[in-house]
């Protein structure tokens, strides 16, 4: 009992003793840092802009068909309204981050970081609009102060991308920085200003790409872009370091113990083993694993599994795999893509010649990422069905190595529509729900439940985007 | 009230703080002293007890109820002994009580005696013996009958000085030291005996008297009678009932051990008017949650459910689930006191009830009272009860057709139950069972538990202690969870004299057990085929045995590797003392700790790398340990100082003034390893990665109060309270806060004649505010520092999605309140009704904004609700004579909520969202206009023709609208619509108690009328085609509803999968590609009517106690818990939840654990 005295008695001698008002005084949440460093922001930016490459490629590759669900008519698959809320959550959070970082890089005067966040910004915005369409930006992320976001149209903010690449273009080559981009802390480019300024002119070329079923689409100033842009593979913007398990590797791994993930599509297998073209392409055994019938098999969208699904039926993500592999890294844009951009921007506007040259290197860029050996590479490349010559040179060439370079990407579902899904051999998954290809996905449910006022009415998943007209 | 008020208008808290300090380390140093000076004790003293008074013409009940309000001794007498004399006058000033009484009583034939400082008024021996000679004179024969018998309180124990009477009579006569009384010579007939104690009921019964004969009742008085019944209000203090100005309800500890239930909110379900109790559901230690007269706050995250205080003492009720327990069925924390402990509950429910208590009984209070030793020779009582539990209810299943797809059977097929009917796979696989195993029954065993109490207690005048042990043990009905509860007691209460008064307790518990994911269960339950036996779950190595090739893993062997268990170990304390330095001051000071670790470990097992092991990474994360550890005290102080004045002859004046302390601090650090090297070595050394996070929240109030009683003839009574609360997590400018409350209650059947059936009328009524401040923290905005990355180890700072506001303001509820309480037949019934009005703005809200914001949530100032109901509560004894009798009491509570406002622009604030197939998900918003309880979900698209369609609310009046397939349509994922509300419109519940000599039976029916919730387990099978509606799957069938021209349906469908008699390729089929997709099918009626608790008790006779040497009761009793239930409700028990007790979401309960039906066999002993 005498300690119990002694409890109280300090207790309101303490209160006593210290003040009413410090006693109190308890606002400031011991849990949470006010103040953080600008290169733990750009730890954070890099980090879930990456993510969000992923979960929007988790989304989108089941619609360009390089994954497929392993049970029958899984929804994603055929074509079923699918609420991705926390795909969305998550990039308004990310971006609500790299808006922090913009700010404080500002007051700061740290205009690298500056740079750094309005590139990432950009990229997060780009994959929204060419996901969901008219999204919240120019009166969203500003928490408090406007807690009803409203919706800006498509085109607009397409604008505000270009905006925000060429504002980053000018503080990326700024020398009065106050600060340095932390090697450690940027887990895209390590640190390298240069290469930032290279992915700021690829992605401003892979946006203005996007426009070529529209009038316009202006070819000289991706052409432009791209003479900025990377030189190769070394300068590609991927995601170098990971929470756990890198994403891919991740799904593979969960596939292995029978958390069924990562199931290649018919398409893109057949794409690759032979099927659909004359060609083996050597990717494929750095991509897939192999069947119990020493083969590659994808799994058909919507048809599901054909066996039991754990007796290697089919072909998965590999957890050796060049994209699934043990800290993976997670390509965002790559010298590659920039080669096939420059490719249809070439042939686009009327030279075939340069267009042809861009086509084989990036087949080439492409090869030697995902590490196929200088032999097989040459053996692919040189191959007639590859090695048509420039005269022969054709979108039906660029789009179909494109798909094949870009796998996992979410920039490819973009691709995809451009080209209204005209891919060898692409059909419809069994069972779908609309009788068209998937154009566009709905608004997430929780920004319906949270901002009915101001959703766009969305016609259908065959409704088409601005650019997709 | 007057305070010393600051340039702001608030009370200086410095000022006042740093006089109560000075007032109690003064009342300390006294303490120490008087516990010096103890020793010297007198009884009290009517001689040193001054008065003065002037009567001119009363009558003696008059003059005795005005040395009532001087003398503060309360008075006892029967109404026909002093009825006589009206007409006194009598005057003396400064005289003292004790020449009073014998002035105005000696003379007039009575006499007096002072017990237990009760005066008691009779008539002296010399008048009761010339009753008898009256009575005697009037008989025409000789009177040889007579009555006698023995008055004893509901513990057997004599109440000494009881009145007897009989009614229509002037015989009467009081009970002896041992209880007894006689009353010789009544001439043969019936007579109407009533019998009354101080401090107890009055009870009449009707006897049979015979010639030479004498007629035997002996009968127990129910303590307190609506004249003295004391009850326990805010802070503890205690009133006269008939004082309150507001409604206040009290459980016994009887009524509560009925039941049986480990859980005092389980406990407590059915006792009283606006209550409402939902359990979570049958997990051993599960918690319960508790709701008094609605919810009036908007803040999901913040306890809404009632404070709960022991012996004067706040305690911790938190159920926390931030380890991602939130299907776990954790406890909530008051579910650590041992219900055999509990003498009573006091619930507190409106504003002016709780108004002392400040923002922290904004939602009610819990006032638990526990056993209190008695003085005397040391008493001890031991109580064994043993329960048995099954599953209550179970979902039906359709039994008849197996594993496959496509009506194809297949042994290895994910689908459990597409394929064909069991005769035909039995034609293909001959090893197929004959029955298909109902998983939802046969996953489920029977449980068991033994609660083992002792308690011991006794003393003397001064110094009295009680002890108190008890063990628990429970195993659930799910596999491999458990509880445990071990909780030891002991107080002590001491009385160094007259004027000071010590009291103490400690309360030490251990309590936790072993905790399983019912959700998670009952999920994997409906994957797994029922072509299989779920038991048969580990192969000789160890590793998981399930269906090969279905990629299902197997329930029981989840349950068996994924070992999750809590540890408590709690201390609850508490000091009280009270000081009387003058007659007009009682200093009250009392003291209070609660504080508590509560560690939690999950285990899972890594892989064994063994040649086909099928290893269920999905719930064992390839190995995988995490501890969750909290800390937790609660600190409280409050000093109280109580005035007690009479102002005028008729007034009385009760002035109270007090400071209170309150400070929590909750600390948590959560640590996890990941992918253990050595599979089942669970230590962080054995993990690849080791992360840790902790948290520290920190809350404190300083409260001060006033709280003045008037009382005019005892018959009208006024209370006028104020408070003004400092609190911590609030910005420095809106920090202080100050409400007031009144209550008024009229005795009116002092004032009026009424009827003779009429015995007692009150009209009471209340109007309080109260204020609350916001959640701690909810003013700042920060960053979280995450798990570092690897191979590039960045160290990542990201914001953190909840933000503050930093000029939050105090949220109010005005609330209002009506009462009328009415007694007949001499207390035989008793109507008790309330109507209250409570209205909440400004709430302080987490207001979960669009994430386009950039924010999660947003602490705001944003909105309003309104609570409103009615409360009847109805007693009644229908029947009691000498052997039998029969009690009723009958609880009714409506209560309506509305949100009245949420954030300007916001148009909803969804509080949970529980996932559907095919977008069937539901959720539970707060929308204007609509309860609090709004459940909204997609739904089928109907006809309207050329009316307009409300697009917000689901109109099930409408024809549905069939597509061009022949199938309902649904409408778009996206436009959600309101389908119902999932709080009750009314709860109500009726126990009736039947007492044979010693026998007794209780029954209780408790009902919840118009609960809708989402029913997530239909959503899912019927996704896997296991319910029982799925048995027409086969048919061909046309639906009922019109077409988009408006004419009807005639088109023929078929059910089943693929392609139908007609030819048509059906797909998926029906229920796959439509059915499953409808919320609105799955928003079911979960109202529910069910006997809660039906017990059959024996006492033993105490001649049978007599015999041994040591016994001195024995109580026997069988009991059973929820032994019928009458509901629409087709999954596990309606009243379950999916959502943790601390969840103000209740619409949901699809997977939970089921309830449990129990029979319970209890024995009591007293020696």
């Amino acid at each position: 009992m005498k300690k119990l005295l002694y409890i109280f008695l300090a207790a309101i001698l303490t209160g006593g003793l210290t003040g009413c008002k410090k006693y109190l005084d308890k606002l400031d949440n011991p849990n949470l840092v006010t103040d953080p460093p600008l290169n733990g922001l750009l730890a954070q930016g890099t980090y879930r802009t990456g993510y969000s490459v992923f979960e929007m490629g988790d989304i989108t590759s089941y619609y360009v068909q390089y994954l497929a669900g392993n049970t029958k008519g899984s929804d994603a698959d055929v074509y079923n309204p699918v609420d991705y809320s926390s795909t969305w959550s998550d990039s308004y959070a990310s971006m609500m981050n790299i808006k922090q970082m913009i700010l404080k890089a500002q007051t700061d005067r740290a205009w690298l970081h500056l740079g750094v966040g309005q590139v990432l910004m950009a990229l997060n915005l780009n994959m929204l609009i060419n996901t969901f369409g008219d999204v919240p930006y120019s009166n969203a992320l500003e928490g408090k102060n406007n807690i009803i976001p409203t919706f800006d149209k498509q085109q607009a903010l397409h604008d505000t991308c270009q905006a925000l690449l060429d504002a980053a273009i000018t503080n990326l080559q700024r020398t009065d920085a106050s600060l340095k981009l932390d090697a450690g802390s940027d887990v895209i480019h390590t640190g390298d200003a240069a290469a930032w300024l290279k992915s700021a002119y690829a992605l401003k070329a892979r946006f203005l790409n996007q426009w070529s079923k529209t009038s316009s689409y202006n070819a000289t100033g991706i052409l432009t872009a791209l003479g900025n842009a990377y030189t190769s593979n070394a300068d590609d913007a991927a995601l170098l370091s990971f929470n756990g398990r890198s994403p891919w590797n991740g799904v593979a791994y969960n596939n292995t113990q029978l958390d069924l993930d990562g199931w290649l599509s018919t398409q893109i297998v057949n794409a690759m083993n032979g099927t659909n073209y004359p060609l083996k392409d050597p990717r494929l055994p750095r991509i897939a694993s192999i069947t119990k019938y020493g083969d590659y098999r994808g799994t058909q969208n919507g048809a599901g599994r054909i066996g039991t699904g754990t007796n290697q039926e089919e072909s998965y993500l590999s957890v050796t795999g060049f994209y699934s592999a043990t800290n993976a890294p997670l390509l965002i844009v790559t010298y590659a893509e920039t080669k096939f951009i420059e490719a249809e921007a070439a042939l686009r506007s009327g030279d075939p010649g340069r267009a042809y040259d861009a086509y084989l290197d990036g087949i080439r860029a492409n090869m030697d990422k995902v590490g196929v050996a200088a032999a097989d590479r040459d053996a692919y490349v040189n191959d007639p069905g590859i090695s048509v010559g420039k005269a022969n040179i054709s979108f039906d060439l660029i789009f179909k190595e494109k798909y094949l370079a870009m796998l996992l990407n979410p920039e490819a579902w973009v691709d995809a529509r451009r080209y209204d899904y005209k891919y060898k051999n692409f059909s419809l998954p069994v069972g779908a729900a609309i009788p068209t290809f998937i154009r566009r996905l709905n608004y997430p449910t929780i920004e319906i439940s949270r901002n009915a006022s101001n959703i766009p009415p969305v016609k259908g998943l065959d409704e088409k985007l601005v650019w997709d007209q | 009230m007057i305070f010393r008020q600051n340039r702001h208008g608030h009370l200086s808290p410095c000022f006042v703080k740093e006089l109560l300090m000075r007032i109690t380390i003064l009342a300390f140093l006294l303490t120490i002293n008087g516990i010096l000076m103890a020793g010297s004790t007198s009884g009290q003293d009517l001689s040193t007890i001054k008065v003065s008074i002037d009567l001119s013409n009363t009558s003696l009940k008059t003059a005795i109820r005005k040395i009532e309000a001087i003398s503060h001794l309360p008075f006892s007498y029967r109404t026909s002994d002093i009825a006589g004399l009206t007409s006194l006058t009598y005057k003396a000033s400064d005289i003292s009580l004790e020449k009073v009484l014998a002035d105005l009583l000696i003379h007039n034939g009575l006499q007096y005696e002072l017990v237990n400082g009760n005066v008691i008024i009779k008539k002296t021996k010399a008048v009761a013996a010339s009753t008898k000679n009256i009575s005697a004179d009037k008989a025409d024969t000789p009177a040889d009958g007579g009555i006698k018998g023995r008055v004893t309180n509901p513990k057997g124990e004599p109440l000494v000085n009881a009145s007897i009477s009989l009614l229509g009579h002037k015989q009467g006569t009081t009970a002896d030291e041992n209880g007894y009384f006689s009353i010789p010579n009544l001439k043969p007939g019936r007579y109407q005996v009533q019998i009354s104690a101080v401090g107890y009921g009055t009870e009449i019964r009707i006897v049979e008297v015979k010639d030479n004969s004498t007629a035997t009742i002996d009968l127990q008085l129910s303590d307190k009678t609506n004249m003295t019944e004391v009850t326990v209000t805010a802070l503890g203090i205690r009133k006269e009932k008939r004082s309150l100005g507001y409604a206040a309800q009290e459980v016994s500890g009887d009524a509560l051990e009925a039941s049986h239930q480990p859980n005092i909110v389980n406990a407590l379900q059915g006792q009283a008017a606006g209550l409402q109790i939902n359990s979570g559901g049958g997990a051993p230690g599960q918690g319960a949650k508790i709701i008094l007269r609605g919810i009036n706050s908007l803040d999901p995250s913040r306890d809404f459910q009632p404070l709960f205080v022991i012996d004067g003492i706040p305690i911790d009720n938190t159920t926390d689930v931030n380890d991602g327990s939130e299907l776990k069925g954790m406890g909530n924390r008051a579910s650590d006191i041992n219900p055999d402990d509990i003498e009573s509950i006091n619930i507190l429910k409106g504003g002016a009830a709780t108004a002392l208590y400040g923002l922290r009984a904004s939602t009610g209070a819990i006032i638990i009272t526990t056993k209190s030793g008695k003085a005397g020779k040391l008493r001890g009582g031991f109580t064994s009860t043993g329960t048995i539990d099954r599953s209550d209810m179970a979902p039906e299943t359709q039994g008849v057709y197996t594993q496959g797809w496509l009506g194809v059977y297949d042994s290895t097929s994910f689908w459990p139950a597409w394929g064909p009917t069991i005769a035909a796979a039995k034609a293909i696989d001959p090893t197929h069972p004959d029955h298909l195993f109902d998983n939802y029954k046969h996953g489920y065993k029977t449980g068991h538990s033994l609660r083992n109490s002792l308690n011991f207690s006794g003393g003397t005048d001064k110094a009295i202690v009680s002890a108190s042990l008890s063990e628990f043990n429970q195993g659930g009905i799910m596999p491999f969870t458990n509880y445990r509860n071990y909780s030891g007691k002991v107080s002590g209460e001491f009385k160094f004299s007259d004027k000071f008064r010590f009291g103490a307790s400690v309360n030490y518990i251990n309590s936790g057990g072993r905790h399983g994911d019912a959700d998670r269960y009952n999920e994997e339950m409906t994957y797994f085929s029922p072509r299989w036996d779920m038991w048969n779950y580990m192969l000789p190595d160890g590793t998981q045995k399930t269906i090969i090739g279905s990629t299902n893993d197997n329930p029981i062997y989840v349950l068996w590797g994924k070992k999750y268990e809590d540890d408590v170990d709690r201390v609850i304390g508490n000091m009280h003392f009270t000081w009387s330095p003058v007659k007009w001051l009682d200093i009250n000071y009392r003291a209070g700790v609660d504080r508590y670790t509560d560690s939690r470990t999950q285990t899972t097992p890594g892989p064994l790398g063994l040649t086909d092991e099928i290893y269920p990474a999905g719930d064992f994360y390839y190995g995988r340990i995490f501890q969750y550890n909290i800390k937790n005290t609660v600190l409280n102080s409050t000093l109280m100082l109580n005035f007690k004045n009479d102002i005028g002859r008729h007034l009385n004046s009760s002035f109270k003034i007090g400071h209170d302390l309150f400070q929590t601090r909750r600390t948590t650090v959560y640590t996890e390893g990941d992918t253990l090297t050595v599979p089942t070595f669970y230590s962080f050394d054995n993990a690849k990665k080791v992360i840790a996070t902790s948290t520290q929240r920190d809350y404190r109030i300083i409260g001060l109060f006033g709280d003045w009683t008037l009382g005019w003839d005892n018959f009208l009574y006024l209370d006028v309270t104020g408070r003004n609360d400092w609190t911590s997590t609030l910005p420095q400018q809106n920090r202080s806060f100050f409400y007031p409350s009144a209550s008024l209650s009229w005795i009116f059947s002092e004032n009026f004649h009424l009827p003779v059936w009429t015995s007692y009328g009150k009209l009471r009524f209340s109007a309080a505010k109260v204020g609350k401040d916001a959640a701690p923290y909810a003013t700042s905005t920060g960053y979280m520092i995450d798990a570092a990355l690897s191979p590039i180890p960045a160290q990542r700072f990201e914001r953190s999605n909840q933000e503050g506001d930093a000029n939050l303001r105090p949220e109010f509820t005005t609330s209002y309140e009506g009462g009328v309480e009415l007694k007949f037949l001499r207390n035989r019934i008793g109507l008790d009704f309330t109507y209250y009005n409570n209205t909440s703005k400004d709430l302080v809200i987490p207001v979960k904004v669009p994430v386009t914001t950039g924010d999660d949530q947003i602490y705001l100032n944003a909105g309003s609700i309104r609570n409103q109901g009615v409360e009847i509560s109805l007693t009644g004894t229908p029947v009691q004579t000498k052997d039998f009798r029969w009690d009723i009491r009958v609880n009714y509570t409506s209560n309506h909520n509305k949100v009245l406002s949420i954030y300007p622009g916001l148009t909803e604030i969804p509080i949970s969202s529980q996932f559907g197939y095919l977008s069937a998900d539901v959720t539970q918003k707060f929308v204007p206009g609509m309860p609090v309880g709004a459940l909204y979900g997609r739904t089928y698209q109907r006809y309207f023709g050329s009316a307009h369609e409300d697009p917000a609310v689901l109109d099930r009046s409408k024809p549905m609208l069939i597509g061009p397939d022949g199938f309902p349509v649904l409408n778009a994922a996206s436009k959600q619509q309101y389908l119902a509300n999932s709080q009750p419109t009314w709860i109500g519940n009726l126990s009736t108690t039947v007492r044979y000599k010693s026998l007794s039976l209780y029954l209780l029916f408790d009902t919840q009328q118009g609960v809708h919730k989402y029913n997530q387990l239909a959503n899912f099978m019927s996704a896997f085609g296991l319910q029982k509606g799925s048995l027409n799957r086969n048919d061909v069938t046309v639906f009922k509803g019109v077409l988009a021209d408006g004419t009807p349906n005639t088109k023929a469908v078929w059910l089943g999968q693929g392609v139908g008699p007609d030819g048509v390729n059906y797909g998926n089929g029906y229920y796959r590609n439509v059915y499953r997709g409808g919320s609105e099918t799955f928003v079911e009626d979960a109202s529910w009517f069910r006997l809660r608790t039906a017990s059959l008790a024996y006492t033993f006779p105490d001649k049978w106690m007599s015999k041994t040497t040591f016994l001195s009761g024995a109580t026997l009793s069988f009991s059973g818990n929820n032994l019928w239930i009458h509901t629409k409700w087709s999954g596990f028990d309606p009243e379950s939840s999916s959502n943790g007790s601390g969840n103000v979401a209740d619409g949901f309960n699809g997977f939970s654990y089921p309830a449990v039906r129990s029979y319970i066999l209890s024995l009591n002993l007293n020696f």
